[in-house]
């Protein structure tokens, strides 16, 4: 429970480790995107992390990147053609997002650590739903600023036109910004990058 | 020269792989601390990227007809490529910390989306490298002025380093007008 906490709250992999930020920054546009993406990259590390653990005591340590590497790989592309056949669209507005889980920081550093194999996937459940949640929070904010809705549904009827730059990447990065700060000030944290 | 001239103006500018795309943001945050960091990451990325550029486009002939396999070569050439040049130019050796990141596997999955082809594949890599590497260097200069500037504490470190980039990218958007 308390990892799960660690991975939602206080170790939030977005806002407390400064991990994921380029989908967290460039498809965040849309809530539904982050949710999607987000899904999928935790499916993709809990299996990811637990393969590697059964294969780490056969792999030389040196030769662990290309390992976790290759399974990524292997993991993305099935996700990608899964993906592709139930949604085509969703693939479409991810584009380039989707296939660039293989090199998410949050994933590698997910898989870097050296954990028994109940703590590792322990970890990496708990990790996934933060940075479901980040996406997410990110997601509803960027659109509601962006085009006025929340997982497509309208929320507030005005004449006033929505704040476009909200959804590009420039808007995102200076979103992202703002609420890491806002996550600082309530952490108490702040000052430096947490590495 | 024109079309050379064009590639380079969208690299660095117009089509930032970084301040526009936003890929390579763990860079960003963690490698612009100093302008020394700042360089040595930003031209081991431009080495890397042009090894995968050269290998993209001599197997560029060979007859790819599934999306999925053509993905899967991408994310291998570009994972390998940013792991033996980080290892060849003394970066951290583990995939986290190093240069697997998502510029340069991003930019193998653009130039393949947009059906780059022949020589432009290099040119492409070198103009993406070097917007690369100027978005490091301006970013380690500036971060530098910031240490000095009384920013409140829950704005410092990350958070005005994504603001600043943002503000940044937004003066960059002004070129695509």
């Amino acid at each position: 429970m308390k990892t799960i906490y660690e991975g939602l709250f206080s170790k939030n992999p977005v806002f407390g480790l400064l991990l994921g930020l380029v989908p967290a920054v460039a498809i965040t546009y849309s809530a539904y995107n982050g949710l999607v993406l987000g899904i999928t990259t935790g499916i993709i590390l809990v299996v990811a992390v637990f393969i590697s653990s059964l294969l780490k005591s056969v792999v030389p340590k040196g030769t662990r990147p290309v390992l976790h590497v290759g399974v990524l790989t292997i993991l993305t592309v099935i996700a990608h053609s899964l993906l592709l056949q139930q949604n085509p669209k969703v693939v479409a507005d991810l584009g380039i997002f989707l296939p660039l889980i293989v090199v998410n920081s949050f994933v590698l550093y997910n898989l870097d650590q050296d954990q028994a194999m109940k703590d590792a996937v322990l970890s990496a459940v708990g990790n996934s739903l933060g940075f479901v949640l980040a996406l997410v929070v990110i997601g509803v904010i960027r659109e509601f600023l962006s085009f006025g809705t929340v997982f497509g549904t309208r929320l507030l009827e005005s004449t006033l036109p929505p704040l476009a730059l909200a959804g590009t990447v420039p808007g995102g990065m200076v979103i992202v910004g703002l609420l890491l700060a806002l996550y600082n000030k309530i952490t108490g944290q702040g000052g430096e990058l947490h590495e | 020269m024109n079309n050379g001239l064009n590639i380079l103006a969208q690299g660095v500018v117009t089509n930032n792989i970084i301040l526009l795309q936003g890929l390579g943001l763990y860079a960003l945050t963690r490698y612009t601390r100093d302008v020394k960091t700042a360089v040595k990451s930003g031209v081991t990325m431009i080495c890397a990227m042009l090894t995968a550029a050269l290998v993209v486009w001599a197997f560029q002939g060979a007859v790819i007809d599934s999306l999925s396999v053509e993905i899967g070569f991408y994310l291998l050439v570009g994972t390998l490529s940013a792991l033996a040049w980080q290892n060849i130019l003394g970066f951290d050796g583990s995939l986290e910390k190093g240069l697997v990141d998502s510029a340069l596997v991003g930019l193998l999955l653009i130039m393949g989306r947009d059906g780059i082809a022949g020589p432009t594949t290099v040119g492409f890599a070198l103009s993406a490298g070097l917007g690369y590497l100027l978005v490091l260097i301006v970013m380690a200069t500036l971060r530098k002025r910031l240490e000095l500037a009384p920013i409140p504490k829950p704005l410092r470190g990350a958070p005005i380093v994504l603001i600043t980039a943002g503000l940044l990218a937004i003066a960059l958007m002004g070129f695509r007008l």
